[in-house]
C-alpha cells in the first residue's frame, strides 16, 4: 500500500486534470451540438503563452490570467466565426471541423515555439505538502483545488442560473429553443468561453504536471475523451468519476510488471470496455 | 406481361397497338450509362498511367522516394474516403492501421522470407482485424463515437508502437535486431530499383481503386448509397446496416494495411516514432480536402500529404506551416467545398465537356427539376 | 387483408395507439385523421419500427409482430416515407434495383422486373439520371417504383402525391389504381389530399387520438358527422 500511495496521489492530481478537462468537452457538447478536438490544442497554446510571460518575467499571475485569456479568446473566436458556417450540417461534421483548428493551432504553436519540450516551472513548484513519502506541490494543490472548485461552480451553474437553464435548453433541443427566443448565439458563446477557460486552466496545469510540448498536449485530451464517452457525452458527475478513475489506474499501471511502456493506453482501454457495455439506442426509426 | 395504363379512368384497357418490351425499350439508355461508366474507369487508367509515367520522367532520386510514398498513401487514404465518401463515417486511426500493416509485413518477410505480394497481403488482412476490433462496437453508436474511438485507438497503437518498434531482421516475436544486423524489406525481384518500386505502386493503387469501385457499382455501394441517404430509409429497403458498415470499415483496414506494406518495401525499415496519431488526423482532414467523392481526391491527397511538405522544405518554409495551411484547408473544405479539390475539379471538367460536346438545341423533353 | 385486433402502442404515459381493431381488404384502402392521429405509428407499427405493447397483427393471414422490420421486407411489405428517400448519387434505374439486392431472388429477371416497374411508374424516360437531377414527380415515382419490385404484398404509402400538381396527380392516382392488377399487392394510403383518398380508396379507416374513429366505404365514411367534426370540419 505504501508503494501504491505515490502513484495514487499523482494519479488523482492528473485524473482531477483530465475530469476537469471531461467536464469541459461535456458541457460544451451538450450546449452547441459540438465535440471539441482543439480542447487540448487550445490549452496547449494557452500554456505556451503562459510559458512566453514567464520567461519574459511577467510573474505567475499575468502567466494565467493571459493563459485564460487566449484560450477564452479563441474558444469564443472559433464559436462566434467558424462554427456558425458549419451549424447546419451533422454532428460529426461541427466536431470534425474542430479537427481543423486543432491542426491550425498546433502547428501555429510548433511554428512561434519550435517542436522541443519544455517545462512549465511554476513559482507555486518550489514549495508543497508533504504526505510521508509522497510530496505534492503547491501547483498541484491548487491545480486540484481550482478543478474541484470549477466542476462545482459549472454545476451550479447549470443547475441553478438562468444562463443554465438557457443552456440546458439548447442541448436539449436547439431549433425549439431558438424559436423560443432563447438568444442561442449568446447562449453558444457563453458555452464556449467557459469551455476556452477550461482548458486554458487544463492546458496549464498538464504542462506543469507532464511537460510543454504542443502534439502531446493536444493530444493528452484523449484521456479527457475517453472520460466523456464513460458519461455517454451527457452525464457530469460520471464524466468527472471516471476522468478521476483513468488517472489513478493510467498512473498505478506504472506497477504492473511489463506494462509500464503502455499506460498511456489505459484511457483508450477503459472506452473500449465502457462502449462494449453501451446499450444500442440510437438505431431509430 | 406488360401492363399499360389508360388515362380516361380506372379500369384498365389494353392500349391499341402492343407496348414495346420495357427492358428493349430502356436497353439503349442503359447501354450509354454503362459506357459512360467504364469511360470513367479508363479515364483512371489513363490517369494513373500517365501519372506514373511523368513522374518517372521527371524525377530525380528524392522526389522519386516522395512521390512513392505519396502514393502509397494515397492506398490508405482510399479506405479513409471510402469511409468518408460512402458512409458519412469518420476514421482517425487509418494511419495506425498502416503502422499494422507494415509491421506484419515486415515480420513475415523477415521472419520467413515469404514473397513480397503475400507480405503485402497478409498486412492488409491484419490491419484489417485490427481496425475491427475497436471498429465494431462503436459502429453500433452514433457517428461521433466512432471517430472518438478511432482516434483513442490511434493513441493506443502510437504507444504501442513506439514501445515495441518495428521488426527488422532479428528474431522472436517481436522480430528486432539487436545492434548491428538491421535488415531492409527486401523488394519484389522485379521492383528492386526505385524507379520500377514507384510503377509497382501505382499497379497496387490501381487495384484498390478498382477494388473499391467494383464495390461501388455492386451491392455493396447501393446498400452503402441507401445508408448514405438515411438509416431508416435503409432499413426499410432491407438493408443490415451495421452488416454494410462493417464491410466498408473492415475493406478501409485493408487499404491502409496493403499501403503499410508498401511503405515498408518502400522506406526498407519503419521507425516506431513516427506513426503518432496526429498523422491519422492529418489523413483524415487531408481525404476531406482531396475530396473523399473520387479517386481523384485520393491521389490529391496523398500528394498533399507527402509532397507539399517536401516541396515546402525544398522552398526552406517551416513544415509546420503546412500544418496550418491544411487545418485551414480542412475548415475551408468543410464549409465551402465539402466534396474537396477533386469534386470542384471533376464538376468543372464535366461543365466543360458537356458544353464542349453540348447536342444541338431542340424541343425540350425534360421538365425543368 | 390487413387485420388488427385491439393493437395498442404506448409511448410512456401516452397511448399513441390505443386498442385499435379494424380488418381493411380494399385492394386500396385509406388511412386518414388529423395530425398526431396515430397514422404514421400505425404505419410504424406495420412496418416493424415501432413494438406494440399489445394486440396482433396479421397480414394475408400471416402475423407481422415476431418479424424484424427487415424480415418483414422480404416477406414482401413495402414502404415509402413522407419525405422521399431518393438516393442523389444513384441513377433511378440504381436506386430501385438496390431494393432488390436484399429480397430474395423472384421467378422474374433483376433487369426485366426493374424496366417493368419503371415503365408503369413512368420513369423509362429518366432510368439514367441521377437522383439529384430529376424532378419531384419523378422522386415519387422513384419512391413508388421502390416499392413495386419484386413480390410486395402489402404497400404502406405515407403522402405519396405531396407536392404534385394536377396532372401529376392524376397520374399517381392511376398507379395506386392498378398497383393490384400489376402486381397483386394491397396498398395503405396515408394522405391528407381528401379527394385522392376519394378516388383511389375503396375503404378508409379514420383515426383520432390512436383510436379508431371510422372504417368502411369511403364515401360513407367520408360524410360520417363525427368525421367532419373531428377532422373534415363540419
Amino acid at each position: 500500500m505504501d508503494m501504491l500511495l505515490p502513484f495514487l496521489v499523482s494519479g488523482l492530481g492528473v485524473g482531477a486534470v483530465y475530469a476537469l478537462s471531461g467536464v469541459g468537452l461535456v458541457v460544451l457538447f451538450r450546449a452547441s451540438g459540438v465535440l471539441n478536438f482543439a480542447f487540448g490544442a487550445i490549452g496547449a497554446l494557452a500554456a505556451h503563452c503562459a510559458w512566453s510571460v514567464l520567461e519574459a518575467d511577467g510573474g505567475q499571475a499575468l502567466a494565467w490570467a493571459v493563459a485564460i485569456g487566449v484560450s477564452m479568446a479563441v474558444s469564443l473566436a472559433y464559436g462566434r466565426l467558424l462554427a456558425p458556417a458549419l451549424a447546419e450540417r451533422d454532428t460529426s461534421i461541427r466536431s470534425i471541423g474542430t479537427l481543423g483548428l486543432a491542426l491550425i493551432l498546433v502547428g501555429f504553436a510548433e511554428w512561434t515555439w519550435g517542436e522541443g519540450p519544455r517545462r512549465l516551472v511554476l513559482p507555486t513548484d518550489a514549495d508543497g505538502l508533504e504526505f510521508g513519502d509522497v510530496r505534492l506541490t503547491w501547483t498541484r494543490v491548487l491545480g486540484l483545488a481550482t478543478a474541484v472548485a470549477m466542476m462545482a461552480a459549472v454545476g451550479l451553474l447549470l443547475a441553478r442560473t438562468r444562463v443554465g437553464l438557457r443552456m440546458r435548453a439548447l442541448a436539449d433541443d436547439r431549433g425549439l429553443s431558438a424559436l423560443l427566443g432563447v438568444r442561442v448565439l449568446s447562449v453558444d458563446g457563453v458555452a464556449w468561453a467557459l469551455s476556452g477557460a477550461f482548458a486554458g486552466v487544463c492546458g496549464m496545469l498538464l504542462a506543469n504536471i507532464v511537460r510543454l510540448q504542443p502534439t502531446l498536449l493536444t493530444f493528452l485530451v484523449i484521456p479527457a475523451f475517453a472520460a466523456a464517452i464513460v458519461g455517454r457525452l451527457k452525464s457530469l458527475p460520471v464524466t468527472v468519476l471516471a476522468g478521476v478513475v483513468i488517472g489513478v489506474l493510467e498512473a498505478c499501471a506504472i506497477l504492473l510488471p511489463g506494462f509500464a511502456p503502455f499506460r498511456t493506453a489505459v484511457p483508450f482501454l477503459v472506452a473500449l470496455l465502457a462502449i462494449l457495455f453501451f446499450r444500442n439506442t440510437t438505431r431509430k426509426a | 406481361m406488360s401492363t399499360s395504363l389508360s388515362t380516361s379512368g380506372r379500369t384498365n384497357v389494353p392500349a391499341p397497338d402492343p407496348a414495346p418490351d420495357p427492358m428493349q425499350a430502356l436497353a439503349p439508355a442503359l447501354r450509354q450509362h454503362a459506357r459512360q461508366q467504364w469511360r470513367g474507369l479508363w479515364a483512371m487508367g489513363a490517369v494513373l498511367l500517365l501519372l506514373s509515367v511523368a513522374l518517372l520522367l521527371l524525377s530525380n532520386s528524392y522526389w522519386l522516394k516522395t512521390f512513392t510514398s505519396a502514393l502509397t498513401l494515397s492506398v490508405a487514404v482510399a479506405g479513409t474516403a471510402l469511409l468518408y465518401g460512402q458512409l458519412g463515417l469518420v476514421s482517425l486511426c487509418q494511419y495506425a492501421l498502416v503502422a499494422v500493416g507494415g509491421w506484419v509485413a515486415l515480420r513475415l518477410s523477415h521472419g520467413f522470407g515469404l514473397p513480397f505480394e503475400l507480405c503485402v497481403l497478409a498486412g492488409g488482412l491484419c490491419a484489417s482485424a485490427a481496425g475491427m476490433v475497436a471498429g465494431l462496437p462503436a459502429l453500433r453508436l452514433k457517428g461521433l463515437y466512432l471517430a472518438l474511438v478511432t482516434l483513442m485507438m490511434a493513441g493506443g497503437y502510437q504507444v504501442l508502437v513506439s514501445a515495441v518498434g518495428f521488426p527488422d531482421g532479428g528474431a522472436g516475436w517481436l522480430g528486432k535486431a539487436q545492434g548491428t544486423g538491421r535488415l531492409m524489406m527486401a523488394r519484389p525481384a522485379w521492383a528492386e530499383s526505385d524507379a520500377a518500386y514507384l510503377a509497382y505502386v501505382v499497379a497496387w493503387l490501381a487495384l484498390i481503386l478498382v477494388l473499391i469501385e467494383w464495390h461501388r457499382r455492386s451491392r455493396a455501394g447501393r446498400s452503402w448509397a441507401l445508408i448514405r441517404r438515411g438509416e431508416a430509409a435503409a432499413t426499410s429497403a432491407g438493408v443490415h446496416v451495421l452488416l454494410y458498415q462493417s464491410w466498408a470499415f473492415g475493406l478501409a483496414g485493408f487499404c491502409a494495411g496493403v499501403a503499410g506494406a508498401l511503405l515498408a518495401g518502400g522506406v526498407g525499415q519503419l521507425d516506431g516514432r513516427a506513426f503518432a496519431a496526429s498523422e491519422s488526423v492529418l489523413m483524415f482532414a487531408l481525404t476531406v480536402v482531396g475530396g473523399a467523392y473520387h479517386w481523384l481526391g485520393t491521389l490529391l491527397a496523398g500528394l498533399l500529404l507527402r509532397a507539399v511538405p517536401a516541396l515546402l522544405t525544398e522552398w526552406g518554409v517551416n513544415g509546420f506551416l503546412a500544418q496550418v495551411f491544411f487545418g485551414a484547408a480542412l475548415l475551408h473544405a468543410l464549409i465551402t467545398a465539402p466534396r474537396g479539390i477533386a469534386g470542384q475539379w471533376v464538376d468543372g471538367l464535366t461543365r466543360l465537356f458537356a458544353h464542349l460536346f453540348a447536342r444541338p438545341p431542340g424541343p425540350s423533353r425534360e421538365r425543368r427539376s | 387483408m390487413i387485420r388488427l385486433d385491439s393493437v395498442t402502442v404506448q409511448f410512456g404515459g401516452l397511448k399513441a395507439i390505443d386498442e385499435l381493431s379494424a380488418e381493411l381488404d380494399a385492394p386500396v384502402c385509406g388511412l386518414i385523421g388529423p395530425n398526431g392521429a396515430g397514422k404514421t405509428t400505425l404505419v410504424n407499427v406495420l412496418s416493424g419500427l415501432v413494438v406494440p405493447r399489445s394486440g396482433r397483427v396479421e397480414v394475408d393471414g400471416s402475423n407481422l409482430l415476431p418479424l424484424a422490420p427487415v424480415q418483414r421486407v422480404r416477406w414482401g411489405l413495402r414502404r415509402s416515407f413522407q419525405t422521399e428517400q431518393v438516393v442523389e448519387d444513384l441513377t433511378v434505374w440504381d436506386n430501385v434495383r438496390a431494393v432488390l439486392d436484399h429480397v430474395p431472388a423472384g421467378e422474374r429477371a433483376i433487369a426485366q422486373d426493374v424496366a417493368e416497374v419503371l415503365h408503369y411508374t413512368h420513369l423509362a424516360d429518366v432510368a439514367t439520371r441521377l437522383g439529384s437531377e430529376i424532378d419531384l414527380f419523378h422522386r415519387r415515382m422513384v419512391e413508388l417504383a421502390k416499392a413495386l419490385v419484386d413480390r410486395p404484398r402489402l404497400l404502406l404509402l405515407d403522402e405519396p402525391g405531396a407536392g404534385l400538381d394536377e396532372r401529376e396527380s392524376a397520374l399517381l392516382r392511376e398507379a395506386l389504381l392498378g398497383v393490384q392488377q400489376f402486381r397483386g399487392a394491397q396498398v395503405l394510403l396515408i394522405d391528407h389530399d381528401v379527394d385522392l383518398i376519394a378516388a383511389t380508396c375503396r375503404q378508409t379507416l379514420v383515426m383520432d387520438f390512436g383510436r379508431r374513429l371510422a372504417l368502411g366505404p369511403t364515401a360513407e365514411v367520408l360524410a360520417d358527422a363525427d368525421v367532419r367534426r373531428a377532422y373534415l370540419g363540419a
